[in-house]
């Protein structure tokens, strides 16, 4: 089904010439592929138009002008990943860019309210003047606020901040029908503090581990649990891009990066630093991503990873604290010593040294910064290996088991060799924890045939055989019906919500799951 | 280079939108958080500057022609330099210079907007891009006593720029600025009537033959005359001696400096001192042309070395935005006695433009105006009385802006508050 | 109609009642539902036998209804909204099937009580986020599924905690299991690839266990779940604040929560604390009230294995610090009660049946959610709607639990009365459904509906009732589990 002039008219109907097109010009912007597994083509494939909405009752209408229209739809945010893209013709993109308020913030009450173009970094920055801050999503603060908007939600502050699945409070959510279902408190009482009842909760629809990636209809705003921020409300910077680093290193705070001999260890010490709460934030960063994430450039990357492995002899983590009083923040850092010295963890030298370097590191692990670095710089694509979310040591096995895979794509020239360490992480005091295989590589079909075929086929088949659970990787028809019949038949049932709540087929589902019979 | 010399720098794109905001380490809340006034206004991805690396990609590959809606998305742009600056924190791979391939690229195709087309004849014919009515009958030197540097012996030549040279209301500008520099016993001359347009907008409006013409015979005026040093207050100006001239091989040993970096070194050798007070609460407007687009030009010829990573040889160093002009207009200002400079939020490398740069101006005056007018709540917003600046076109910008709209902040150029405080 | 002699098959003739009192007991609870004789109680052992009992009532169509806790029942959820229904009575089930410390979680059947679990926990140094004094026959599954608000809001990251995984068997007669429990593999094989059965979300984009919960047993019947624990404290510091002015109890409670200080935290009315403290005995209620003032704080400062003393002694004095900001006056005791005994009472279970039942021997409970900024006027308007229909002001007993670390908060109104006073029962039931309206009118979020007012509550909000049918008609589409509760 393609958009006619008559259709094209409805729509601009509805938000004004100004904010359609389906020039190639303006599709072509968006058709430029994400850097998330790049290197099979150039763009992704045609849709038939992009339109900007600007309220919860625009996107109301599109979606039912879609139905009317037995037309496809794909809402996204910021658009960084691939699953912002749509399968094929017949697809109406929704850019909810002009949705970008914060609607509220409840100090008292511990959450805020946005739309979904607010980015992370200007909610953070909202909240730390009022002496608050929210998680922020791992892969940066340029992407959404929004709990329900990126795949995962988990970010560098889960430790103490927790992720997207279990901060997500209320939801304004558009179905694919085009009805508005006010999740929770929201369309009891109008306010935003729970998204769960009455009765039992529709946030058991809308997401679990991972979010619908577009194949669920649109949802146009919701609250977040936000948490308390003992830093100052603005940290002055010196410095120029790329190279800022805190004018002062902000009080009560520390961060430093440790190894330690083994997994065993590492994760006896993870175990202890959350039964003992004392972290801000412990992602188990490895020597390639802290090299990139504190140089500035490829070049000093480089020296940079090769100066730290020498000091990195196994697994490692960035550990940072917040004290709430100095009181609380000196006995944070004596835990976390006494935890080091019985784990036989080694601060590792050189990386924070330098005062400037630490703060530094330490505002960018904050404001989620580094990521666009860690992760893309090398080559600006990536691919890789993302666990679910469950126990610490579970997701850290997993994930490990999928970096030896990585050794030989680098053996075979078809990735960037920056060791084959993973990086795991621990929130919400270590009661989870979470693992990443990261996978830099200049795009090109050989490395992403390789990923989405080889080396998808050997996590998966670990994932399964080894009961690791469903990694986060799995989204699409083919992946969710290959798990599935191992995994309770959670495909039939998703099915099951996917038919119900959108039986014309109207959202795009390519990322999420079909009704397909 | 060309378009297709980027091409490898487009694709490492990764759409992570960073592109539109300010350096995010940098944000302080919901407002004053954005870096490009394209993505602002417009909201499509297109108008941002990863959306224009598609764009640009797209042209290479054929998926696009030089269609009026491309040509709208191209010069819909205030060539600020701004998503480069923020692209840069965390990539190794040029924007803004793709950014400019693509007008280029319009223009060898005769691709391009009839009011450019306008003024670029008359730049062909008079060598200025702002057509210089009534500079024969009035000039800005009028009644003051000027040396011609093409038939005088000097050591710095003032360029004062056709911008300024065509609008009285700016005149005040070079006057103190010459007033200044003759009070510091400079042997300084100008071109008057005689002087041409540095080129730098013709070549920012894709126009590369011209100003590649234009930078040849300027640079001929300025090597006979034996100086040694080139002054100019106009920003644009200063990008182009500075920055172009010197990446396309003309620049030689002429050392190009704005009237602030000239000024703030007259301070500190004793030769003028502000004495003055002038007591007003400003703050400061960095022009993307002095300040992120400043920055010196890396010289630099290699290739990217084959694998897995972007990695040159030579290696190679990326222009970030972070050695532009930034320190001396504030060291200027901080010297000038009841001064106090109180910034707003955007600064340096991540200020947000005055709206009138990349043909804006002239092309979508509503666009310029609407971006003028951001940056103008901005300094009102600081709580400063007058915002200053150091561009005769963002000046231009400001009042023009102002004039729609209630208040009461005073807009100036450093100079003439130096003249203020020294004369 | 469903065959008897197939029930009694799959459950065996002792766990098979079709006649006598056990019937009537299960035809009415202490609330205002109207009493519906079951048409027998099934008492099965395992989920296999659950799972066939689902299966013949879906060829009959007849209506199924979970019940886990022991009597008495408050709520209406377990009496059945038709007739012919068969109760499934799950507490026979009672297995604590796995302990791990490591990981922090603890799995168990529908049968067990929060005494059994607590005791088989705490060896392993673990304890569970509790509600408040559940009685004695309450089953730990069953409080979980509720929602039921907990004790120790600083661990409850989420208003689904402590709750983590379950063994479902939907109303199509289906096993699921949800979260990470879904699979790969049995729970024998997860545990030994070091899974744990503790992440409650998905599995992949959606949240079955969220669906389950606070559904009053009409998706499906849950065979185990998981919940996760936390460690039993070293050393404990608890106290008390007393106030006449909830603004400023509740503005400590928001600081001590949010900077992480406090364990164990509620308020509670003086009605309710000495009701808690006074056990049976009304001259000791009487006195202990007139004593204490009409608010008071509850919050216990803990620590755990890595310098205790230290952590106690810091703790204490930054929550002294914000004690003297706030203007409050937190104390180690208060008319005599000390709250190191009021906090070991809170830590366990109730010694009997139930505590509300002690005063009047009848109790009705309204609850729902708010934020503190709502609380005085909701009170105020409960006050008002009480004096209306002549309810003693005095004996209304009033719980308030901030929950999800702080974000809201459960207020609970106990309207103590004699249940066996038909007149008296009929005002307080006027005066619940009368209160509720108003308490809604006010944006009282009511996420928990039960008895009568529950078409009021649902009816509010009819996107969401139209969305919980869509599932409804996934996993129970002959409605046969526990049809007529909520808006099914």
């Amino acid at each position: 089904m393609t958009l006619n002039k008559s259709q094209y008219a409805a729509f601009e109907d509805i938000v004004g010439q100004e904010n359609i097109s389906s020039d190639p010009v303006i599709l072509y912007s968006y058709a430029w592929r994400s850097g998330l597994l790049a290197g099979a083509t150039k763009f992704t494939p045609r849709f038939e138009a992009i339109i900007l909405p600007a309220s919860t009752g625009e996107v109301q209408a599109i979606v039912r002008l879609c139905n009317k229209f037995k037309l496809q739809f794909k809402a996204s945010s910021t658009g960084w990943g691939s699953y912002s893209d749509v399968s094929g013709p017949g697809v109406v993109r929704i850019d909810l860019r002009r949705m970008n308020k914060i609607i509220e913030i409840n100090e008292k009450n511990m959450y805020a309210v946005v739309q979904p173009y607010v980015i992370g970094a200007q909610l953070q920055a909202e909240l730390m003047k009022r002496g608050l801050n929210c998680n922020m999503c791992g892969a940066g603060s340029n992407c959404s606020a929004l709990p329900i908007a990126a795949h995962q939600g988990i970010g560098h502050m889960s430790q103490s901040a927790s992720y997207g699945e279990r901060n997500l409070l209320a939801v304004e959510w558009v179905t694919p029908e085009g009805e508005i279902v006010r999740l929770g408190s929201l369309g009891s009482s109008s306010e935003w503090f729970c998204g769960d009842g009455p009765g039992p909760s529709l946030r058991g629809i809308i997401r679990g581990n991972v979010v619908p990636l577009g194949g669920l209809g649109v949802f146009t705003a919701a609250a977040a649990k936000i948490y308390h921020w003992p830093g100052p409300a603005s940290l002055p910077l010196d410095g120029m891009s790329p190279r800022y680093s805190p004018a002062y290193y902000p009080e009560n705070f520390y961060i430093g990066f440790y190894s330690f001999s083994s997994m065993d260890a590492l994760d006896e010490a993870q175990r202890l630093v959350g039964e003992s709460e004392i972290a801000f934030q412990l992602m188990g960063f490895n020597a390639a991503m802290a090299a990139s994430n504190i140089a500035t450039s490829n070049e000093e990357d480089v020296k940079m990873f090769q100066e730290f492995s020498k000091y990195v002899k196994g697994p490692s983590f960035m550990i940072s604290l917040a004290g709430n009083s100095d009181r609380d923040f000196d006995y944070k850092m004596k835990i976390l010593a006494q935890i080091i010295e019985k784990t036989g963890g080694q601060l590792i030298p050189h990386i924070l040294d330098d005062p400037k370097v630490a703060s530094g590191c330490l505002w960018r692990y904050i404001r989620s910064t580094g990521s666009i670095r860690e992760v893309f710089r090398v080559s600006g694509c990536f691919g890789g290996e993302v666990g679910q979310t469950d126990v610490f040591r579970l997701m850290a096995d997993y994930i490990s088991v999928s970096g030896k895979n990585k050794v030989d794509l680098i053996n075979r020239g078809l990735a960037y060799n920056d060791g084959f360490s993973p990086f795991t992480q621990s929130f919400e005091h270590g009661h989870y924890g979470h693992g990443e295989l990261l996978i830099r590589y200049m795009p090109n079909p050989a490395t992403f045939r390789t990923l989405t075929q080889e080396f998808i086929k050997q996590a998966n088949e670990t994932a399964i055989r080894d009961h690791f659970g469903v990694p986060g990787h799995v989204f699409g028809d083919t992946s969710h019906d290959l798990y599935g019949p191992h995994v309770s038949n959670y495909h039939i049932w998703l099915r099951r919500i996917k038919k119900a709540f959108d039986p014309n087929g109207v959202s795009e589902a390519s990322h999420y799951i079909t009704g397909k019979e | 280079m060309a378009l297709a010399d980027y091409q490898q720098d487009m694709e490492t794109c990764c759409r992570c939108s960073a592109c539109k905001f300010i350096t995010l380490e940098n944000v302080k809340g919901v407002e004053n958080s954005y870096i490009c006034p394209s993505i602002a206004r417009y909201n499509f991805h297109g108008y941002s500057g990863g959306g224009r690396m598609g764009i640009g990609i797209a042209l290479l590959e054929k998926e696009l022609d030089y269609s009026d809606k491309l040509l709208e998305v191209v010069y819909n742009c205030q060539m600020c330099g701004g998503c480069d600056v923020s692209c840069k924190y965390a990539m190794d791979m040029e924007v803004f210079e793709p950014i400019s391939e693509v007008r280029i690229a319009c223009v060898e195709n005769g691709k391009t907007l009839p009011v450019f087309d306008n003024m670029m004849e008359g730049f062909r014919r008079d060598g200025r891009l702002v057509p210089a009515a009534g500079t024969r009958s009035k000039n800005w030197f009028d009644g003051r006593k000027t040396k011609d540097f093409r038939q005088q012996k000097v050591d710095v030549i003032f360029h004062v720029g056709c911008r300024t040279s065509a609008d009285p209301s700016l005149w005040k500008v070079p006057q103190s600025s010459l007033a200044l520099m003759q009070k510091a016993g400079i042997n300084v001359g100008i071109a008057g009537v005689e002087e041409q347009c540095c080129g730098g907008r013709a070549y920012y409006l894709g126009y590369k033959a011209d100003f590649l013409k234009q930078a040849e015979y300027n640079m001929k005026q300025f090597t006979q005359s034996g100086a040694r040093t080139l002054v100019t207050g106009c920003a644009e100006c200063y990008q182009a001696f500075r920055v172009l001239y010197d990446r396309f091989g003309f620049k030689g040993n002429l050392e190009v400096l704005h009237t602030t970096e000239f000024f703030a070194r007259l301070i500190r050798e004793g030769k003028i001192t502000p004495s003055k007070k002038i007591n007003l609460n400003v703050t400061y407007h960095d022009p993307c042309y002095l300040g992120r687009l400043g920055e010196p030009w890396i010289h630099w010829k290699g290739k990217q070395i084959p694998g897995q990573i972007r990695l040159f040889d030579p290696p190679r160093e990326f222009r970030r935005g972070s050695y532009g002009v930034y320190a001396p207009p504030r060291e200027l200002l901080k010297s000038l006695p009841g001064l106090t400079l109180t910034e707003m939020e955007r600064t340096r490398e991540y200020a947000w433009c005055c709206g009138a740069g990349g043909g804006v101006k002239e092309s979508n005056p509503d666009f310029a105006a609407w971006t003028a007018d951001i940056r103008l709540k901005e300094a009102e917003a600081s709580g400063a009385e007058a915002l200053v600046t150091a561009c005769p076109g963002c000046e231009n910008s400001f009042t023009s802006a102002l004039k729609g709209r209630k208040s009461s902040i005073q807009i100036y150029d450093i100079v003439e508050l130096l003249a203020r405080s020294t004369l | 109609m469903i065959n008897k002699a197939e029930l009694a098959e799959i459950v065996g003739t002792d766990n098979a009642i079709f006649e006598g009192p056990l019937l009537k007991e299960y035809s009415k609870d202490m609330s205002f539902a109207h009493p519906v004789k079951p048409a027998c109680v099934l008492k099965p052992k395992n989920a296999e036998e659950v799972s066939r009992i689902i299966n013949l009532a879906r060829e009959t169509l007849t209506p199924l209804v979970p019940v886990s806790s022991g009597q008495p029942h408050f709520r209406g959820d377990v009496i059945p909204g038709t007739g012919g229904a068969v109760i499934v009575d799950l507490s026979d089930m009672k297995r604590i099937i796995h302990i791990d410390r490591k990981n922090r979680v603890v799995m168990f059947e529908p049968g067990v009580n929060f005494g059994g679990l607590a005791s088989a926990i705490a060896g392993k140094g673990l304890r569970l986020n509790m509600p408040l004094l559940p009685r004695r026959s309450k089953s730990v599954v069953g409080s979980l599924l509720e929602r039921e608000p907990v004790l120790m809001p600083k661990y409850h990251w989420d208003i689904s905690d402590p709750l983590a995984c379950t063994e479902v068997i939907f109303g199509t007669g289906e096993q699921f299991r949800t979260g990470a429990a879904a699979g790969s593999g049995t729970l024998e094989e997860q545990w030994a690839a070091g899974g744990a059965q503790k992440e409650a979300a998905g599995p992949s984009a959606s949240s079955w266990y969220r669906l389950i919960q606070g559904s009053q047993g009409t998706m499906g019947i849950v065979t185990w779940a998981s919940a996760r624990c936390e460690l039993m404290p070293s050393l404990e510091e608890p106290f008390f604040v007393g106030s006449s002015h909830l603004e400023k109890l509740l503005e400590a409670v928001h600081w001590l929560l949010r900077l992480r200080l406090v364990n164990e935290c509620l308020v509670l009315n003086n009605t309710n604390l000495a009701l808690i403290m006074a056990a049976n005995s009304h001259q000791k209620y009487s006195r202990t009230k007139e004593d204490l003032p009409p608010w008071i704080l509850f919050f216990n400062i803990a620590a755990y294995d890595f310098l205790p003393g230290e952590r106690i002694k810091g703790q204490t004095e930054d929550m002294r610090e914000l004690a003297q900001r706030l203007g409050i006056d937190p104390v180690k005791a208060l008319s005599g009660i000390t709250a190191e005994r009021f906090l070991k009472l809170i830590q366990h279970p109730s010694d009997e049946p139930c505590w509300k039942m002690n005063y009047k021997g009848g109790c009705h409970d309204i609850f729902f959610l708010t934020i503190f900024d709502k609380l005085p006027n909701l009170i105020q308007t409960m006050y008002s709607a009480a004096a209306a229909a002549d309810y003693p002001g005095t004996d209304l007993g009033i719980y308030l639990q901030p929950i999800v670390q702080g974000v809201n908060c459960h207020c609970e109104f106990n309207l103590f009365y004699n249940y066996q006073d038909p007149a008296e029962a009929n005002n307080i039931r006027d005066l619940s459904i009368s209160a509720t309206k108003k308490l809604l009118s006010q944006g009282a979020f009511f996420s928990r509906p039960y008895g009568e007012c529950t078409s009021l509550i649902m009816n509010r909000d009819a996107a969401t009732v139209n969305a919980l049918k869509k599932v409804k008609a996934i996993v129970d589409p002959l409605n046969i589990m526990n049809p007529g509760k909520l808006c099914f």
